[in-house]
């Protein structure tokens, strides 16, 4: 048994032990711990036993822990000038702490179950996080996350059910190496685990929760909903999905995803939300990346990684903005340029990374699984999807050069850490795209 | 059909029965009764079949029924209905066409879901015909109804626990599931409650909001 | 034959128009003896019948013709249901096989329609008001009514009703069934409101919250009596139906002399039926207008959830 993920499951947690000591402190010295042990465990791939860590599953891992360690660090100054709050600082980091405890249960358990279990947790433990700036209307968002997404993923407990009936187990390995199954029962588990699972990925009819949770919940805690938790649900259902891989029906409820979000997308006043449909968009084109399967599995994963860190970065900017003006609206927000530098280079960043602009990492995820659309003749979803991704390119990017760069606005930065890690996270993506372009440059030449 | 399944089915359609009790109530108080009644239901089926099957995993699960849902929520919930007036009873809940909706609601989803999905799969339950299956699948489009139907917190909570009641019905016929990953089920959902139950102190009704639109 | 076929007949025909105002005098003196009164007579149902027959008849202004022979079809048709279904002697008469079991519940339902085309032709706001209560509740009664009688042809594959009682009779496990435990329940909620007792319907003078008695207001002298004697035959028929369909479907004799026995075995199936309704009717307290609705609903949603169900399940 490996000691590892065990570790990296509990780290969080312990850091909770010094709650009236400096949680603060002690959650930032967790989150940089189980980022480097996450990187580590790269040398022990793959591990199978109590624990089920493949490579998908490390480049999970990874995301996780550096978007929590990112979060920790932007809570610092952000968390602690909110006025009105909710719940404690300390409760904040808490919650936060369990928050990322569970997401990394339900990565690594190598058992259906627990994983569904893990999922129930990370909307137990994040739920009370969006009322940290609290207001009428961040109660009603809260509890409209609780109450949609726990009977949405109650759904999908009836799956696991169904897999048990199949299989007799629910141990992730066994049943992966299993040689799958096209069983009808087994047909119908996967089917169910779409719109369980799917609620909280952004499926297109249960998504409704996802962008009133995003605009109200505090912009770290937004950060890492968008960043990890939704890629984290993504990742069960892909696991599910391996089972008895069901092209058709997860590709045509992808692609009427990501048109849906795209059109909401285009009549969205406030940027919080803008940002929250576009992370439906992306995950819905990373779920159609890993229904396509192959070359589209890589995709999916590089455009989750690069764009867990570009949304990030959305959310910390749209903090930062926030803080500064109090403002939700598109509208309102004038020439930001003028007075915030960083945040302006990092919101304009970070809005083109998410819409997927080459050089960034997630052009190269969205190029690798419309290749794979394409490849697997599912041309028609292919001109959907691409269709809808430049509408929704048009449209955030359009808004987000309104707010930097029309009229002159007299705006400061609210802090010294928050700027830099916005800049920070915005530029990984950046980063990740140069890399892999160049180095598949490399490999040309 | 042996007398014992005519018994479990007459159980069984307890349960769908107390769906309606809830959703015909305006009280939040028999409400959470309603959700007594319901979870009661279930642990006594839980106990019949361990019998019938000499099962300790059911046994077990039984007792985790009656002690997390029958008392622990209950108690939860009871405690925080508030004492004002105001505040105990929903307004507007018109039970006629509540129930005449929360019907065809059940029988559209029956009809889809089981009839044209379940009874193809073939499955086999542990106990009896497979289509005993169909109270657990109404019980949960109940829930689910209780929860599109009404406005206030508590119907919501409870709608939400009674789809939970509903999937423990549903692997206690079809095949239980193993008790640790039960046990952790119905931890998390207690979890669930308490939180919850800390947000209906705030927020008592919910309507759309401007704010919330598109 | 056709002589032991002939005294079957006029032996439930008579027992049926004769006997059914005595039922309704035993519930009503039983529930005066409940709330510790002397009661009424058992007999008072009759003596009201001669009483009003005595009487002149007034016939409101401007009513037309339906409302003069609104009683006799009424009493007509009840006549015609007393022969179609099994009510007192489990075996076909004359006039069975005119109607199955869903011709019955639809001659009921040609009563209501009567008796309330009857009370708007009075052209009396009063009897009006108590028509348009019937009407907007009856939707959902009638509706149940039949879908009882669907559950109960969908357990034994007929609709003939006498076939249904034997059958429930010897197969003791299907009256633990589902679907028609379910439609038993139904149906005697549905008994309930067909009949105006207490939870939902309190009669008498200057009620107001009488719907079925409300309909007969402007009816005097012989009609009056007649229309009351049709409403007695309606409540024994509904009843009986419960009883030996639904509830107890055992102890009836069909051989030829035994028949006879069935009459003391009604008699005492009726009395256990009353003790039940009075228990409800001194328990109860009456429910506002608009609860009607929801009581039907649950009878309704109760009847055809369960034909659903047993409609899934086989």
């Amino acid at each position: 048994m490996n000691l590892i993920p065990l570790i990296i499951i509990i780290l969080p947690g312990l850091a909770n032990i010094f709650y009236r000591v400096n949680i603060k402190l002690a959650g930032l010295v967790s989150a940089s711990i189980t980022v480097l042990l996450s990187l580590l465990l790269y040398l022990q791939l793959p591990l199978e036993g109590l624990f089920y860590v493949d490579r998908i599953t490390w480049v999970f891992l990874v995301m996780v822990s550096s978007v929590y360690l990112l979060s920790t660090l932007y809570s610092w100054e952000y968390v602690s000038s909110i006025k009105n709050r909710g719940i404690s600082q300390n409760n904040y980091y808490l919650l936060l702490n369990f928050f990322t405890s569970s997401m990394f249960f339900s990565l690594v358990m190598n058992n259906y179950g627990f994983m569904w279990v893990g999922i129930e947790a990370t909307t137990i433990s994040s739920a009370l996080l969006l009322i940290t700036e609290k207001s009428d209307v961040s109660l009603e968002a809260t509890w409209r996350y609780i109450i949609l997404v726990s009977a949405g993923v109650t759904f999908a407990f009836i799956s696991i059910i169904l897999i048990y009936y199949h299989f007799g187990t629910l141990n992730v390995y066994t049943i992966l190496h299993s040689g799958g199954s096209a069983s009808l029962v087994i047909k119908i588990a996967v089917s169910i685990a779409l719109v369980g699972f799917g609620t909280k990925v952004g499926v297109f009819p249960v998504h409704t929760w996802l962008p009133d949770a995003h605009s109200e919940a505090p912009s770290p805690v937004s950060a890492m909903f968008s960043g990890v938790l939704l890629p984290v649900a993504l990742y069960v259902l892909y696991r599910i999905y391996e089972i008895s891989p069901f092209p058709q029906l997860y590709t045509w409820f992808a692609v009427i995803s990501i048109a849906a979000a795209s059109l909401f997308l285009a009549y969205q006043r406030k940027y919080k939300r803008m940002f929250a449909y576009s992370t439906m968009e992306n995950m819905n084109l990373a779920l159609f990346g890993f229904a396509l399967g192959g070359v589209g599995v890589v995709g999916a994963l590089l455009l989750l990684v690069s764009h867990s860190f570009g949304k990030a970065g959305a959310f910390y900017s749209s903090g930062n903005i926030l803080k500064s003006s109090e403002k939700r609206d598109i509208a309102q927000i004038n020439g930001i340029w003028k007075g915030m530098r960083y945040t302006s280079s990092s919101l304009l960043l970070s809005s083109l990374a998410v819409t997927g602009t080459p050089p960034f990492g997630t052009f190269v995820g969205e190029f690798l699984i419309l290749y794979a659309a394409v490849s697997s003749h599912a041309l028609l979803q292919f001109g959907i999807v691409l269709f809808f991704l430049m509408a929704a390119f048009i449209n955030v990017n359009y808004n987000v050069t309104r707010m930097i760069f029309r009229g002159s606005g007299d705006l400061k930065e609210p802090g010294k850490i928050m700027p830099m890690v916005s800049l920070i996270s915005s530029t990984i993506p950046l980063v990740i795209g140069v890399v892999i372009i160049g180095g598949f440059f490399n490999v040309l030449v | 059909m042996i007398p014992v399944d005519y018994a479990i089915f007459l159980i069984a359609a307890f349960a769908t029965i107390s769906g309606f009790y809830i959703q015909g109530q305006e009280y939040i108080g028999s409400m959470v009764n309603g959700q007594l009644i319901q979870s009661s239901i279930i642990a006594l089926i839980s106990f019949v079949l361990a019998y019938y099957e000499h099962s300790l995993d059911l046994v077990i699960l039984g007792v985790l029924i009656a002690f997390l849902r029958g008392f622990l929520i209950t108690y939860f919930l009871d405690k925080r209905v508030p004492g004002r007036m105001t505040y105990v009873y929903e307004t507007n809940v018109n039970v006629a066409s509540l129930l005449l909706i929360d019907l065809a609601f059940i029988v559209v989803g029956i009809f889809i879901i089981y009839s044209l999905v379940f009874t193809r799969a073939d499955l086999i339950t542990k106990f009896g015909p497979s289509s005993i299956l169909v109270f657990p699948l109404s019980l949960f489009f109940q829930g689910l109804f209780l929860i599109g139907s009404r406005r206030s917190t508590f119907s919501q909570i409870i709608g939400y626990i009674e789809e939970e009641n509903s999937l423990v019905l549903f692997a206690i016929f079809l095949v239980p599931v193993p008790i640790i990953i039960e046990a952790s089920v119905f931890l998390d959902v207690l979890a669930l409650v308490v939180i919850s139950s800390i947000l209906v102190i705030e927020k008592f009704r919910h309507f759309p909001m401007e704010e919330l639109r598109g | 034959m056709l002589v032991y076929t002939l005294i079957r007949t006029l032996t439930q025909y008579f027992f049926v128009v004769l006997m059914a105002p005595l039922f309704a005098g035993i519930i009503a003196n039983l529930k005066a003896k409940v709330e510790s009164r002397k009661g009424p007579s058992i007999f008072q149902p009759y003596y009201d019948l001669f009483k009003y027959m005595r009487k002149q008849v007034l016939i409101p202004d401007g009513s037309g013709l339906i409302f003069k022979y609104a009683p006799f079809i009424l009493f007509g048709i009840y006549s015609l249901i007393a022969l179609i279904v099994p009510i007192v002697i489990p075996e076909p008469v004359f006039f069975t096989a005119s109607a199955d079991f869903l011709g019955g519940a639809i001659l009921f339902s040609l009563a209501a329609f009567v008796k309330i085309a009857a009370a708007f032709d009075s052209r009396s706001n009063f009897t009006a008001l108590g028509a348009v209560r019937a009407l907007s509740f009856n939707f959902l009664s009638e509706a149940t009514l039949i879908t009882v009688f669907f559950a109960v042809s969908l357990i034994t594959d007929t609709n003939n009703p006498y076939i249904t009682n034997s059958f429930l009779a010897t197969h003791y496990l299907q009256n633990i069934s589902l679907e028609h435990i379910f439609a038993t329940i139904a149906f005697f909620m549905l008994f309930l409101y067909e009949t105006g007792k207490l939870p939902l319907e309190s009669s008498g003078l200057a009620e107001l919250g009488m719907i079925e008695e409300g309909m007969s207001y402007e009816y005097s002298g012989k009609l009056l009596s007649i229309s009351k004697w049709s409403g007695y035959m309606k409540q024994y028929i509904l009843g009986a139906i419960f009883l030996n369909v639904f509830f107890i479907p055992w102890g009836l004799q069909s051989s030829f002399p035994g028949f006879l026995l069935d009459i003391p075995v009604m008699f005492l199936k009726w009395l256990l039926l009353i003790v039940i309704v009075v228990v409800i009717e001194t328990t109860f307290a009456k429910m506002r207008l608009f609860r009607i609705q929801d009581y039907l609903a649950t009878s309704f949603t109760f009847s055809i959830l369960f034909l659903i169900f047993s409609v899934v399940i086989a």
